[in-house]
């Protein structure tokens, strides 16, 4: 299997996961916002929530970093500069969920 | 370096169609949403701050722009869910024609207010 094709699988495998997670995140998003510090903070250390936000934030970047890789790939005619902002991406989209699950540890503890 | 790949058609010189809309709005909420979601991963860490500095975000979104954000983003994540579900049916070989793909386009646009409205209805437990 070409990298292409497997990078179309991953893609699709990722945005099938974040519609039911999105679906349910503004559902909970809506509905908390507002509310004061107890209350959010009980939103992302209880589960099931906790381990549902921690999906959508690994599959939102993973999603993301692959197809914002393909808007590089379309607009940016620089191969050294679309190698830079692909690193770059692909950086940041480890570093925040990693971040953010460690945050999300701290929180529960 | 040149990449001798061909670039897409500069959207100054596209002839607009419901698909070139889709399809720009589709990448333009795809990087909004990402930015709404990294976001959230901040107001995450603010958490750590404590109760007496939360109370300025609580504050901020009990005000008109907090709410407006509030809504946008539902907008921009229903308009995503939406067109992502168009795509994933194209991706099993379904709504090529281009009736029909003028037609799913339309209920991308129209679905991501009218689903807006629902979710901040449902969630807010407004009815």
């Amino acid at each position: 299997m070409i990298n292409a094709t497997k990078k179309w699988i991953f893609l699709k495998i990722s945005s099938a996961a974040l519609v039911p997670l999105m679906i349910w995140f503004l559902f909970n998003l809506v509905s908390f916002y507002d509310k004061s510090y107890s209350e959010v903070l009980l939103f992302f250390t209880s589960q099931p929530s906790k381990f549902l936000f921690s999906l959508l934030v690994i599959f939102a970047y993973f999603y993301s970093a692959l197809s914002i890789s393909e808007v590089f790939e379309d607009y940016i005619e620089n191969n050294k500069l679309k190698n830079v902002a692909n690193k770059l991406l692909f950086l940041f989209a480890i570093i925040v969920p990693i971040s953010t699950l460690i945050l999300l540890i701290k929180l529960s503890l | 370096m040149k990449d001798n790949n061909p670039l897409s058609p500069h959207i100054q010189i596209y002839n607009w169609h419901i698909s070139s809309l889709i399809s720009i709005s589709h990448r333009i909420t795809g990087i909004i949403n990402i930015i709404i979601i990294t976001l959230i991963c901040f107001w995450v860490a603010l958490l750590l701050l404590g109760n007496t500095n939360y109370e300025l975000i609580q504050n901020f979104f009990e005000t008109f722009f907090g709410k407006f954000i509030i809504i946008g983003t539902v907008w921009s994540f229903s308009f995503q869910i939406l067109s992502e579900i168009r795509h994933l049916f194209w991706d099993l070989g379904l709504g090529f024609e281009l009736k029909t793909s003028n037609v799913t386009g339309l209920i991308v646009i129209f679905g991501s207010f009218i689903f807006t409205t629902l979710i901040y209805i449902l969630g807010r437990n407004l009815i």
